[in-house]
């Protein structure tokens, strides 16, 4: 059915006129809140709330009793050796992983940025690892690194660069190096996407006036290019440092914390407790250490952010 | 429409919504989900399952999930504490124990006269798969050791003559010793990783040397820090040379190939090996043979782990109970299914009953051409030497070990000397308090 009469009569009418003025612009954004605040409560917040509640509790899986414990989980923690080390082998994972992420994502980006024929192939190429799931790129990786039989010890012996095979994932010490490679090959691509397009958003004016003034390559690169790069970079950073505290899957799948716990990050060692040790409630306060340093994180962040705007 | 052909196709609609959860209430349709290790056997046993349905509840399907031997222990635990485990499990039998402790699986009571009491092979009892306070839990399915494996032109080359049937853990080290030495591979791989494959290892090493985890005879009181498990650790410590180094972070499968694509002399492994090795390497299959493990200087003994593995079923929010049980009959007592499941993975797959252990189609498969002797060394004499973390010594069932291999406490303990260079009398300790720790926090499972 249709109203050509009245809408003839009044003259035009915008099809959104009545829902617009039913509703204020506020309750309108309120109202496309909605959703996502849903959503988010139902799992970010509860989750999040049943976990901290649950850090005070003690809790064996398939037993109903929830016995309050006060403050022993974290006492636990800060008992437990193990716990110790996850922790600073999270800083060392994280720490090295963002470090070669943002060197290596910074190089590509400037690679990428070249006006060479062809180049948005490369860019094309370059999201490869960022789009495999995590969980094929490990088991591949455990074969590549495998020692007697994998394609990296077989290469670097081919090529003459070592003379032994390296244990990449036995060896304590090499298999925090294989879980930060890993880390750092499926991730530096993001950090080359939002380099890249902030390279891509640089007048190339300044660039030009530079060398005119004649500025060499490395005083471009050092005074026009990384100075124009620092705010993107601080968001990259900021936030490859959450998500790389955070993660799980990568660690799990390649060495699973070993050998011995050399690879324990904190989210393995809560992973570990909750479902290995049956110690829910000792997970759950691992889960609410993690988020106090990642909301010391967030915090950072927004400073970071806010005095950038000022 | 008029109001009276409203009501009546509102009536046949209701009919026909309510007749799925009638049939569901019944458990007479829908997916049954069955939980298998990896390998054949349990996807022959599903087909077996399936054959029943098709004949007695049409609408019913059985499908099989193969969960890798180290995440069945966290995939188990978080299923079950989301309270929506798989209908059937084919577990590991300490964690089966874990379970029927918790009172999470339905008693089988009833299946035990209907499969036969009687049938079972001798030096096996009902209770080895799964019994407790009096009652039965898992259905046996097959029992599986490892024992120790030899390339037996591996020690022709090294110069081993004495017979493996006749070595001390001295002349195991030997062996190992003169194959790494003498030849291009290791002397010896098993897994030493973080999981519950080492404990497998180590614990069957343990029993050998004269010590134990816990006393099951006296309220299950902790009892491994001893000098056998000193010596035990010490012992691995002076293999450890002679394996892959990459074996600290060894699990099952690595310790299958690691024999199976000719890297390492010896291993101590179950027969899935020589299947494997069969695939992969026939020269190495050839040359490869089972025998029990080595003796213990001391005690004599030369025990393995074996796995009574069975079939047991988690009793909450599962509407199959009643199919299951009938299924698992079916495939029990019928002459067919319980040959295929043995043929599907030679010589890993132990026969539970002596009407199949007798069956003249049972040597049909081609393994008893060449493999003979070794076969037997898995089905009959294992089970002289049986014994596993959850019955120590077969004295006894304890629902904690299911806990201790879900730590991986003993695996810990060992590679603390491995990796960490840490005195075995230390890392012993270490282990004792841990298992201290599982006790003092699931004493209510046993006492």
């Amino acid at each position: 059915m249709t109203t050509p009469a009245r809408s003839s009569v009044s003259g035009h009418v915008p099809p959104a006129r009545s829902a617009r003025s039913a509703l204020s612009d506020r309750q309108l954004g309120v109202l496309f809140l909605l959703p996502f605040v849903v959503v988010a409560t139902l799992f970010v917040v509860y989750p999040a709330a049943e976990s901290i509640r649950l850090a005070f509790y003690s809790k064996l899986p398939f037993r109903p009793r929830l016995t309050f414990v006060g403050l022993d989980n974290f006492r636990y923690l800060l008992d437990d050796p193990v716990f110790r080390a996850a922790a600073l082998q999270a800083v060392v994972w994280t720490g090295a992983s963002i470090v070669l992420q943002t060197v290596c994502g910074v190089a590509i980006a400037l690679l990428l940025n070249q006006a060479v024929r062809g180049i948005h192939v490369f860019r094309g190429l370059l999201l490869f690892p960022y789009m495999v799931p995590t969980v094929v790129i490990a088991l591949v990786w455990r074969w590549m690194f495998n020692p007697e039989f994998g394609i990296v010890n077989a290469s670097l012996r081919a090529t003459g660069l070592v003379a032994r095979d390296i244990y990449w994932l036995s060896d304590p010490r090499w298999a925090m190096v294989s879980t930060i490679l890993l880390n750092v090959w499926k991730f530096t691509p993001f950090v080359v996407i939002c380099v890249l397009a902030r390279l891509q958003s640089i007048p190339p004016e300044l660039d030009e006036a530079a060398q005119v003034d004649g500025a060499g390559a490395w005083q471009r690169l050092r005074y026009i290019t990384l100075p124009q790069l620092r705010t993107v970079l601080v968001v990259v950073i900021v936030f490859r440092t959450i998500w790389t505290f955070n993660k799980f899957e990568e660690i799990y799948l390649l060495t699973r914390g070993g050998p011995g716990t050399s690879t324990f990050n904190l989210a393995v060692y809560a992973f570990e407790q909750a479902t290995a040790n049956l110690r829910l409630g000792v997970a759950a306060a691992t889960g609410v250490t993690m988020l106090t340093f990642l909301f010391a994180g967030s915090v950072l962040y927004l400073w970071l952010l806010r005095r950038e705007d000022t | 429409m008029n109001r009276r052909q409203f009501l009546r196709s509102s009536a046949a609609a209701a009919t026909l919504l309510k007749l799925p959860v009638a049939a569901r209430a019944q458990g007479r349709s829908g997916t049954v989900r069955v939980w298998g290790e990896p390998g054949p056997y349990g996807g022959v046993a599903v087909e077996g399952m399936n054959e029943w349905a098709q004949k007695h509840a049409p609408g019913l399907k059985f499908t099989i999930e193969t969960i890798p031997w180290s995440d069945v222990y966290p995939k188990l635990m978080t299923d079950l504490a989301a309270g929506r485990p798989a209908h059937c499990l084919s577990v590991e039998s300490p964690i089966a124990f874990q379970l029927m402790a918790e009172g999470l699986l339905e008693p089988v009571d009833d299946l035990i006269d209907r499969i036969g009491r009687n049938r079972l092979i001798p030096g096996a009892r009902w209770e080895y798969w799964g019994a407790w306070k009096g009652r039965q839990f898992v259905v046996p399915a097959h029992h599986q050791s490892h024992l120790l494996v030899v390339r037996t032109d591996a020690l022709q080359q090294a110069g081993v003559t004495k017979s493996p049937a006749e070595w001390t853990w001295h002349d195991l080290l030997t062996a190992a010793r003169a194959i790494k030495a003498k030849t291009k591979l290791f002397g010896l791989c098993f897994a030493l990783g973080r999981t519950i494959a080492t404990d497998y290892y180590v614990i069957s090493l343990l029993h050998s040397a004269g010590g134990r985890m816990f006393d099951a005879a006296n309220k299950f009181q902790v009892v491994f820090d001893s000098p056998a498990a000193v010596e035990t650790f010490e012992f691995i410590a002076e293999l450890f040379p002679t394996m892959p180094p990459g074996s600290v972070g060894y699990t099952f499968l690595d310790v299958v190939d690691s024999m199976a694509t000719g890297q390492s002399g010896m291993v101590f492994y179950w027969g899935r090996v020589f299947g494997r090795a069969a695939e992969v390497n026939k020269e190495v299959f050839n040359a490869m043979e089972a025998y029990q493990h080595a003796a213990h200087p001391r005690t004599g003994k030369r025990l393995n782990w074996n796995d009574f593995q069975g079939w047991a079923i988690p009793r909450e929010n599962n509407p199959y109970v009643r199919e299951i049980k009938e299924a698992l009959v079916y495939i029990m007592t019928s002459k067919e299914w319980p040959i295929r499941y043995v043929h599907s993975l030679v010589p890993n797959v132990s026969p539970v009953f002596q009407d199949v252990a007798q069956d003249p189609r049972l040597t049909a498969h081609p393994f008893f051409q060449t493999k003979r002797r070794t076969i037997f060394e898995y089905y009959t004499e294992a089970l002289k030497h049986a014994s596993n973390s959850g019955n120590e010594l077969l004295q006894g069932i304890n629902p904690l070990a299911g806990i201790v291999h879900g730590r991986g406490i003993i695996a810990q303990g060992v590679q603390q000397v491995i990796i960490d260079k840490r005195p075995a009398r230390e890392a012993v300790k270490w282990v004792h308090q841990q298992l201290e720790g599982v006790r003092r926090e699931h004493i209510r499972l046993v006492v």
